[in-house]
């Protein structure tokens, strides 16, 4: 256990010395952040209330979405694969330790700083721009815990995209069609509430909503009393089972895959 | 320019030679590219209309700036990642040493036929919006080919404009994306709803708006209630020569500071 806190450890130091690429990385966020905040206002001109959601809920998901980009709730990035492809995975795989364990470790520390960082600046940037909402305490300790629950569910879903790499050739096709499904059925494309009902229903038997749309939902304070719990078991029982998938393919990939040598 | 075509040839035919893998490419595309605008669907139809703006006019912005930004991803490609990789691997030094323009190699460099997928799925969004166009005449017509046009060559110099950066920067800066896919995201709606200063960004130093947006006034025959002129499209080739000359120049500069990797 204590290996792996290590190697979290480290992996968050190591973010941490590229703090340049966070702030470039930040600015374009609160780019697109303003571009479409401008969007909802037009929007918003002449209504008060949309699916339930007024002009503030509307801009603070958007930009606790961008902020998410952090905890990689937008998109899969690209680590393990490279691994794979050089053939470098098979170091990992010799040493001494459980394979899934140590890239979750180094993607989870990786991005606890990116969110600690990158994250709360880009909403910090909505708030004082935008008038996004500022969670009182209460709001922030239910939402905070799930922040940390949907990273993990975004690095364990990372983790399972890079995997196929072990047996394409090319996986972009694999990639573009993951991250087109995790951005679009996660709520970080537009808010989920704005999706028309079969959409909705398809949102939620999926485990992309415990990525961005649990997590705002609880900062707006639309999930409360005891479907809070039922929230955290929810993104929990994703975590869970796209646990059990990982290692399965980890597992599968050790025994009958030819790692390409170099 | 014959030498550009040959060799344009050959990456297409390459590109040709797994028939089925190409059109599973295309067609992801199409479809990967269509989830954006099935958003952007779903928030229109939710808000019923946007300053003004219904679902078809929104979806002519978002053809014209869509299949553009397509049709330059298509052409300069070879500004992007695999450029990236030249500066970093210090491969560009033989581009260099080769009798021919460095812009031109890099261009004819790559060519993602691929990319169509997302050109398709832009023409097809755009030919729901125009099929409310009543009258067609030259004048729409015109415009919508400049339009398009015209736009892919501000994006095209957009993409050089990143590629340039590398040879300071070496990696392509994050936030040209802003500008290349924020860009296309932005001028799928109407200038009208942004602040001044966004608007005059785009209007002046990435001047997609000052081609897309009145591109789209002049078709569905519409007035800025901002005052922005439908006939600035009739200046659209003027603004995008005027970019293409800024990007090249800007190359230019940049090839005169390239340090080599050294390896």
């Amino acid at each position: 256990m204590r290996l792996y806190w290590e190697v979290l450890v480290r992996s968050f130091r190591r973010a941490a010395t590229y703090r340049g690429a966070a702030l470039a990385g930040m600015l374009t966020n609160a780019f697109f952040g303003m571009l479409l905040s401008t969007v909802y206002r037009a929007a918003y001109a002449d209504r008060a209330d949309v699916a339930g959601m007024s002009i503030q809920d509307a801009i603070s998901a958007l930009w606790l979405s961008q902020a998410l980009i952090s905890i990689g709730a937008g998109w899969v990035t690209l680590d393990v694969q490279h691994a794979i492809r050089s053939g470098d995975i098979i170091i990992d795989l010799m040493r001494p330790w459980d394979v899934t364990g140590y890239w979750l470790c180094r993607g989870i520390g990786e991005r606890l700083f990116l969110l600690i960082g990158r994250g709360t600046s880009t909403y910090a940037i909505g708030v004082i721009g935008f008038g996004a909402q500022v969670p009182n305490m209460a709001q922030l300790l239910i939402f905070v815990p799930s922040v940390m629950f949907a990273l993990i569910l975004a690095t364990i879903f990372g983790f399972i995209v890079n995997l196929t790499a072990f047996w394409t050739i090319d996986n972009t096709g694999v990639l573009m069609l993951a991250n087109v499904t995790l951005g679009f059925f996660s709520g970080f494309l537009i808010p989920l509430p704005f999706f028309p009902a079969w959409l909705a229903d398809i949102a939620a038997v999926l485990p992309f909503q415990g990525i961005t749309n649990i997590p705002l939902q609880l900062m707006l304070g639309r999930i409360s009393g005891t479907d809070i719990w039922s929230a955290y078991a929810l993104q929990w029982s994703w975590i869970l089972v796209l646990l059990a998938i990982s290692r399965g393919l980890v597992g599968v990939a050790t025994r009958r895959v030819v790692i390409q040598g170099g | 320019m014959r030498l550009y075509v040959q060799l344009i040839a050959a990456r297409i035919r390459a590109q040709l030679q797994y028939r089925a893998s190409f059109l599973f490419e295309v067609a992801s595309f199409a479809i990967i590219t269509a989830v954006e605008f099935i958003a952007v669907t779903i928030v229109v139809q939710r808000f019923e209309s946007i300053n003004g703006w219904e679902l078809p006019d929104i979806a002519v912005l978002y053809g014209i700036s869509a299949s553009a930004l397509g049709c330059a991803e298509m052409i300069a490609r070879g500004f992007d990642a695999p450029f990236e990789r030249m500066i970093m691997y210090g491969t560009f030094d033989s581009i260099l040493l080769r009798p021919h323009g460095t812009y031109f190699q890099v261009l004819a460099s790559e060519f993602q036929l691929r990319r169509l997928g997302r050109v398709i799925q832009g023409l097809v969004v755009l030919s729901i919006g125009l099929g409310q166009v009543a009258e067609w005449h030259t004048t729409t017509a015109m415009a919508l080919l400049f339009g398009i046009s015209c736009s892919t060559v501000v994006y095209v110099a957009l993409y050089s404009v990143g590629a340039t950066l590398c040879f300071w920067t070496v990696k392509q800066p994050e936030v040209m994306n802003a500008f290349t896919i924020g860009g296309q995201q932005l001028t799928s709606y109407p200038l009208s709803i942004f602040d001044e200063l966004v608007r005059i960004i785009f209007l002046s130093v990435v001047p997609l708006g000052a081609i897309i947006y009145p591109a789209a006034l002049t078709i569905l025959g519409r007035s800025d209630p901002l005052g922005i002129p439908a006939t600035l499209i009739w200046f659209a080739p003027l603004i995008a020569a005027a970019c293409a000359a800024v990007a090249w120049r800007f190359w230019t500069f940049g090839v005169a500071h390239y340090q080599s990797s050294g390896t």
